[in-house]
């Protein structure tokens, strides 16, 4: 049997009336799987729910011959998690609280886990810093301090929740090198909202809107999918609201002053569109915007 | 300004709308409200009231009370929101949108302050509503309740609980801004608390008085002390001034919380954290190079789940992380400050402390120190809960493979580590403070099982308890909050009814420790109890293990389902343990409390007084015959706690009618065990009560008037397993004291056993009854108050006891053997006594010495040697005074014999004076030392007084008869101590009897009394009476009222019946007092009389001759109080002392004028240069403000 993680019908409601995930189906295999959505999209808490923090309503998720929701201790000790928030112990040092953590991963042998510490102290660059307190740390460091935390034990399956927010641009590069060294042998899951993020390092992705997956496969195929059907147009501002009256819009963005709209049409749809070719991104707003068209179509049709 | 109006309204709005905020107020709300309720009378099993049952549960007195003491009880409340007002921005990292925001500092801040004090004032105005409203539940009693006054509840609200809030809130709300965290905030609260501690700590000797109140940063203990005089009246009509210590307590932590807010506002700066001031921490220069290639990326996989091995370290680590910061160095600093504060006036009496004896150090700390390390428990239980959420490194953590339990239980251990070091603390603590004071016998090994071995266990429980509580309740200050509930509910459940052990969590039952007995009998209970306990908090522990939250899950339906599915069969099969070994244990408990013995509350105790009085009341009239003569052979069995009194009485009717049925009293009731009881004549059985304690007899022939008639006992008294609350502590492993009364039967109906309070009595549909017949009814006269079942009786007892003990009874020893194993004493008195004596038994050391040909004999655990040169020496002064003053001594020996301090009192009986450890073996008298008293002397003297006034001259049973007895007693050691540390000293010991006094009548349960009434109130003829008899024996001469009291004794020694009343003393003194000071037999023995006297001003100029002018005005007021302590002011003739006094204290002048108006002036002219000058200096009148009777005196 592979060592694939299956995600079956995955369902997820708060108590608030939030629908965070419904039905979530999803194959991953190893290497690098992009998960993209929007802010709110339920990402955190298919991510969440895979690492073992939260419960979900219905459906299965299995790792291999691991039944996720249920066997915790078992994809606990072949799990390795970088949270989209977090902290550390201000006072502490990075080499005391990653020892104490390698403890905790079940690296018990002394010898051992200090190499493994070592090692990855170097590999995240924090082996000059190590003594120092993580309170001092900036942003960057600390999101390196994190994976390499998440990489402690030598897990098999990797959940990295939005983990270049707050880096600068040198430091995101530095990220995803780290993630595709690691992306080779193990499942890693990249949840972000950048798409960037995934056409650069992911074999496969998924995206998700208001808790349902709304396409999955390969960003390459989705891409070429959408080859030729993607036009665009710079327009004035004020013309804004006409044009998404009349036309499919699924994105717009500013440059140099004008209004470039993307629009998906299987012909042109009208003067002044010329095509362009498609990007992972368009796929992202189509896959969005065909999404929200719907919903916002279903109280229409009732 | 206007910014600052919006952010307390945002402030205020916000909280408003959050559960906590009306948790909050619903919690004081029922409190307050509960607290009215228990003693309005709602409750029948509560036994609370407001110091006495006369003081309206909504007089002003009552309110301030509860205010104040709810008030504290708010504290961790202040603490939260003060805090957080401040604290939350940074926590929530808002900090930036107001920094950045055009609002100024002040504005933020005042804001915020204003907001959060409104949120407070919001919820602690429940205490004023619960209080109210609670007067309207069904079942207050109407008698309890006075008018309605607005101002009752306003005042104290604004003079105590407003000053709390912007004192201390302010200088919670200002560390939270500084510190930008609520740890400080909380450790404030707790610094704040020890405060309070040692302010209640200090009170105990009268002259830190004023030190301990202002201490204290609640307001509590100055309301109590400006208010410890007000008698009844004044209790329930006076509201509450803001004045004198209250005023300036109030301002004295206003001043400091200002002082606080100032320093805060001027530090606080809107910056970040790093850039402000100095930097505090530098940024990690971070590393530029680009991450090394992952090729050697070790593989060690990690191995499975060894959580066992990973326990210790995470205990460590995390107490650790709890330790090893200034906070908890604060706290235990805190800690020793305390101990040592409390630790000077530990154990005082009459302002005079004792040898630091290491059971009294230990007790030191478990008594106030304890509430001091719930609270640190409790809030460590939520740091240590919160710490990973907090650090926000929770997700992290949850998501590492290991069992949820451990995280759980690696908490639970470090908790449980920070009673162990505070305790070690402490243990140097006390050393330290011994050695401080010149004391060396440390003993060790008690230290470690007091506070090791059996305190620590009772704070592991606790520990379990918070750190369940905080885990289950999962909001930290709810948490809190929850815990504080915990605390309250334990402490306040006795007064409520709810007395049995076995639903209190964590309580184990009190030990009172004894050099002579150790632990005692207490130690098995508690180990019992503490297993109990033990296997409770197991099943705590798995409760808050189910519910530990672990990832994001923390709605109760997730977590329900969560702790469903950690219900795993090991867990299960702890939790069947936990369950089985606590129904397992509390049967035990319960067999032993309530089926061995017999479980009775108070109230079961007042119903069966009450019922004692319902069904045999009627038997009073029956005719009975007194006990004329008692022989008995006790046996001791102290391991086993076993008393075995096998004897006989002999009756004789003295009454002038027929004996038809003997009722027999029994006071242990159904503990007793009745081997045989058979009268010397045919008799039936008629009436058997057990539970009652009665026992009637038909005689088959009545006893004619003059018949006598035997009667034979077999009884016992055994110890059956034990029982909830109190222990047996009369027959003891070493030490016993068992009073005869308490075994052996009483004679009839005897109105002592009845209900004696008004409010108790109306409970049980009891009419009000007077305590005491009046001082001349013939009726009571009839018989002496001490044993009214038998005049004068012959009187002879063995007693035997285990082989290396010796044991005693009054009377002289015939004779003493060994058989079986087991020592025997014999005892015979050789002249008539009072039915009132005791046995004792212990391994004793015994002192000897003689006074002319009586042998005086201390007998004493070996090791209080401290003071039995003191005892002695007052034996022969007292002696000395006595037989000279008095009357001859009746008996050839007096001896004092220690039992443990399971009691505190000594008690005089034929020629044997049983002495409590407590009370002055271990005294510490510094000779050389003006403010020690040195009460082993006083004591012994005031007991073999009561030879004389008790024992020689017994009172009827009646009104005044304990002015007989102890005031006289009480006079005759005043007389001998007075020779011998001359009058200066005894000023500061009547000082102490004044306070005692007055606090005492502001506590009566029914009505005060003047003295030659009392009705057996310590207040009146221990400490009124001392005062009394002082001021008289100067007025009108100590040779003179000898003299009347030695005509008495004349009249009255060995007689009876009848016996003599107040009105025969009384006849005596007025024979010998003048005229012009007959006056005062009215205002000292007849009514309750008090003066208000003060010098208004005093002024010297320097005479040529070197002489001194002084013009000295003085007010006085004489008053009269009702039983409630009403007063009316009565026209002023009064002979009082004027005094001018030079630097030492020492009269220059002293003249007891008339003074006959408020305002006097008085032009006096003194050899020397004087320093002080007023209106009776020496406080020989009762007056409620003595230190301002006398003045610095200016000189020109």
């Amino acid at each position: 049997m592979p060592f694939e993680l299956t995600i079956s019908g995955l369902s997820k409601t708060y108590p608030n009336g939030v629908k965070a995930l419904s039905d979530v189906s999803l194959t991953i295999p190893p290497g690098m799987f992009g998960l993209l959505g929007p802010n709110g999209a339920g990402k955190s808490t298919l991510m969440r729910t895979l690492a073992t923090l939260q419960q979900a309503d219905t459906g299965t998720a299995r790792l291999g011959d691991i039944d996720v929701l249920r066997d915790k201790d078992a994809v606990r000790r072949t799990l390795g998690y970088l949270p989209q928030d977090f902290g550390v112990y201000p006072k502490v040092s990075a080499e005391t609280l990653l020892d104490h953590l390698a403890r905790l991963k079940g690296l018990n042998d002394a010898g051992q886990r200090r190499d493994v510490v070592a090692t990855l102290l170097k590999q995240t660059n924090l082996h000059d810093v190590r003594k120092k307190a993580l309170g001092g740390f900036s942003g960057g460091m600390r999101q390196r301090f994190g994976i390499a935390q998440a990489l402690l034990g030598n897990p098999r399956l990797v959940i990295v929740d939005e983990p270049t927010a707050g880096l600068d641009p040198e430091e995101r590069v530095r990220f995803h090198n780290l993630l595709a060294e690691i992306g080779e042998n193990v499942i890693v899951i990249l949840s972000t909202h950048i798409v960037s993020d995934v056409s650069d390092l992911c074999a496969r992705m998924a995206i998700i809107d208001r808790g349902r997956v709304l396409l999955t496969g390969d960003p390459a195929h989705l891409t070429a999918a959408l080859d030729g059907r993607v036009w665009q147009k710079a327009i004035a501002r004020t013309e804004l609201d006409a044009v998404k009256a009349a036309h499919p819009v699924i994105s717009t963005r500013l440059l140099a002053g004008r209004t470039l709209v993307n629009v998906v049409a299987d012909a042109a749809p009208g003067a002044g569109f010329a095509p362009i070719p498609a990007t992972l991104e368009d796929v992202y707003f189509h896959a969005i915007a065909g999404r929200r068209q719907d919903a916002a179509a279903v109280p229409l049709a009732a | 300004m206007r910014n600052l109006v919006t952010i307390a309204a945002f402030e205020f709005r916000t909280r408003v709308r959050r559960i906590s905020t009306w948790v909050y107020f619903t919690i004081f709300f029922a409190l307050a409200m509960l607290w009215a309720a228990a003693a309005g009378g709602v409750i029948p099993g509560a036994i609370v009231s407001f110091g006495s049952g006369k003081v309206w549960i909504n007089s002003p007195y009552a309110i301030a009370q509860t205010m104040a003491f709810l008030g504290m009880v708010a504290l961790t409340v202040i603490a939260a929101i003060m805090g957080r007002a401040v604290q939350q921005d940074f926590e929530y990292r808002t900090e930036h949108f107001f920094f950045t925001s055009p609002i100024r500092k002040w504005e933020y801040l005042g804001g915020r302050f204003a907001g959060a004090i409104a949120v407070l004032i919001l919820i602690l105005s429940s205490i004023a509503f619960g209080a109210a409203l609670g007067l309207f539940l069904p079942g207050i009693d109407p008698d309890r309740v006075g008018p309605f006054r607005l101002l009752a509840y306003l005042i104290p609200f604004a003079t105590i609980v407003l000053p709390n809030l912007v004192a201390l809130g302010g200088a919670f709300f200002c560390i939270a801004a500084l510190s930008r965290r609520m740890l400080p905030v909380y450790i404030g609260s707790v610094v704040l608390l020890i405060g309070y501690l040692a302010a209640q700590g200090l009170l105990r000797d009268m002259e830190n008085k004023v030190l301990g109140t202002m201490l204290d940063p609640f307001g509590v203990v100055a309301n109590s002390r400006l208010t410890e005089y007000w008698s009844i009246s004044e209790r329930n009509t006076r509201l509450i001034p803001f004045e004198g210590l209250l005023l300036w307590n109030r301002l004295l932590w206003l001043g400091i919380g200002a002082a606080i807010i100032g320093i805060c506002s001027h530090r606080f700066t809107f910056a970040y954290p790093g850039t402000s001031g100095k930097a505090r921490k530098a940024a990690v220069e971070g590393d530029a190079s680009p991450v090394t290639a992952m090729a050697t990326l070790l593989t060690v996989d990690p191995e499975p789940a060894s959580a066992w091995r990973l326990l210790p370290r995470m205990v460590w680590l995390n107490f650790r992380e709890t330790v090893k910061n200034i906070y908890f160095g604060v706290i235990a600093l805190a800690g020793v400050l305390f101990f040592v504060t409390t630790s000077t006036t530990s154990g005082s009496f009459f302002g005079t402390t004792t040898w630091p004896v290491t059971y009294q150090m230990l007790e030191l700390v478990s008594g106030t120190f304890g509430v001091f390390m719930l609270v640190i428990i409790t809030f460590y239980a939520g740091e240590l809960v919160w710490r990973e959420r907090e650090h926000r490194l929770d997700q992290i953590h949850d998501a590492l493979p290991i069992p949820t339990w451990l995280p759980f239980a690696a908490k639970l251990g470090a908790l449980m580590l920070v009673p162990v070091v505070l305790q070690a603390v402490l243990m140097l603590s006390g050393m330290g403070v011994q050695t401080a004071k010149g004391y060396h016998n440390y003993e060790l090994g008690l230290y470690v099982h007091w506070l090791f071995g059996i305190e620590l266990i009772d704070y592991w429980l606790v520990c379990v308890l918070a750190l369940t509580v905080h885990s289950v309740v999962n909001q930290k200050y709810l948490g809190h909050f929850a815990m504080i509930v915990y605390f309250l509910v334990i402490s306040f459940a006795p007064l409520l009814g709810l007395e049995h052990n076995l639903y209190k969590y964590g309580v184990t039952t009190n030990i009172t420790y004894s050099d002579m007995n150790g632990f005692g009998p207490f130690l098995p209970r508690v180990r019992i109890f503490e297993a109990y306990w033990a296997a409770a908090a197991l099943l705590l522990a798995v409760a808050g293990y189910l519910f530990w939250v672990r990832g994001t899950t923390d709605d109760w339906k997730g977590r329900l389902a969560l702790a469903r599915r950690r219900f795993t069969p090991p867990v299960a099969a702890v939790t069947t343990v936990g369950a089985v070994a606590m129904a397992a244990l509390g049967g035990f408990i319960f067999w032993n409390t309530n089926i061995l013995n017999t479980y009775t509350t108070t109230y079961d105790q007042q119903k069966r007084q009450a019922d004692y009085e319902k069904k045999y009341k009627a038997l009073a009239a029956d005719p009975q015959p007194k006990v004329t003569t008692v022989k008995v052979a006790v046996d001791l069995y102290p391991r086993e706690q076993r008393v075995r009194m096998k004897g006989g009485y002999g009756l004789e009717n003295r009454t002038g009618k027929p004996v038809d049925v003997v009722h027999l009293f029994f006071g242990p009731g159904e503990r007793l065990r009745i081997n045989a009881l058979e009268f010397s004549a045919p008799a039936a059985l008629v009436t058997d009560d057990p539970r009652i304690g009665l026992r009637s007899y038909k005689l088959a022939k009545p006893m004619a008037p003059g018949a006598t008639l035997d009667l034979a006992f077999d009884l016992e008294v055994p110890t059956r397993g034990f029982r909830n609350s109190d222990a047996t502590t009369d027959v003891v492993a070493n030490g016993s004291f068992v009073n005869g009364q308490t075994v052996l039967p009483f004679i009839g109906y005897g109105e002592r056993g009845e209900l004696a309070t008004d409010r108790d009595r109306k409970k049980f549909g009891l009419a009000p009854k007077e305590r005491m017949r009046d001082r001349d009814d013939p009726v009571g006269l009839a018989e002496n108050a001490l044993a009214p079942d038998a005049d004068f009786i012959a009187f002879e007892a063995t007693v035997g006891t285990d082989a290396d003990q010796l044991a005693i009874a009054p009377g002289y020893l015939q004779r003493e053997w060994t058989e079986g194993g087991r020592r025997y004493f014999e005892y015979k008195m050789d002249s008539p006594i009072l039915d009132f004596f005791a046995f004792q038994s212990a391994r004793y050391a015994v002192t000897k010495d003689r006074w002319n040909d009586v042998a005086i004999e201390v007998w004493h655990h070996p090791g209080h040697e401290y003071n039995i040169d003191t005892m002695i020496a007052a034996t022969k002064a007292g002696l000395d005074y006595f037989t000279a003053k008095f009357g001859p001594y009746q008996h050839k020996q007096f001896r004092i014999i220690e039992f443990p301090r399971y009691a505190a009192f000594a008690q005089s009986f034929p020629n044997t004076i049983p002495y409590s450890e407590g009370i002055g073996f271990i005294a510490r008298v510094r000779p050389d030392d003006p403010e020690d008293i040195d009460y082993p002397y006083y004591v012994t003297a005031h007991e073999l007084a009561h030879q004389w006034w008790g024992h020689q001259v017994p009172g009827g049973n009646v009104q005044g008869e304990t002015f007989l007895v102890e005031t006289l007693a009480q006079y005759s050691a005043l007389m001998v101590m007075k020779q011998k540390y001359g009058a200066e000293k005894m000023q500061r010991f009547l000082r102490y009897e004044l306070d005692r006094y007055l606090l005492g009548r502001s506590t009566e349960e029914k009505k005060e009394l003047p003295l030659s009434r009392v009705e057996n109130q310590p207040y009146i003829h221990y400490r009124k009476g001392s005062l009394i008899m002082y001021a008289l024996q100067d007025y009108i001469g100590e040779e003179n009222l000898n003299q009347a009291i030695r005509a008495y004794r004349d009249d009255w020694a060995f007689k009876g019946p009848p016996y003599s009343s107040a009105s025969h003393l009384l006849a005596k003194i007025r024979a010998v007092t003048p005229p012009h000071l007959q006056y005062m037999i009215d205002d000292f023995f007849e009514t309750i009389t008090l003066y208000d006297n003060r010098a208004l001003s005093a002024k010297a100029k320097a005479l040529p001759d070197g002489t001194y002018e002084v013009a000295l005005q003085v007010f006085a007021k004489k008053r009269k109080a009702d039983e409630l302590g009403k007063e009316t002011d009565v026209p002023l003739a009064d002979w009082i002392d004027i005094g001018v006094l030079d630097a030492d204290g020492k009269p220059l002048y002293l003249e007891k004028k008339k003074i006959e108006q408020e305002e006097t002036t008085l032009m006096l002219v003194v050899p020397k240069k004087p320093a002080k000058a007023g209106i009776d200096p020496f406080n020989k009148l009762i007056d409620r403000r003595p230190k301002d009777n006398a003045i610095p005196v200016e000189i020109d």
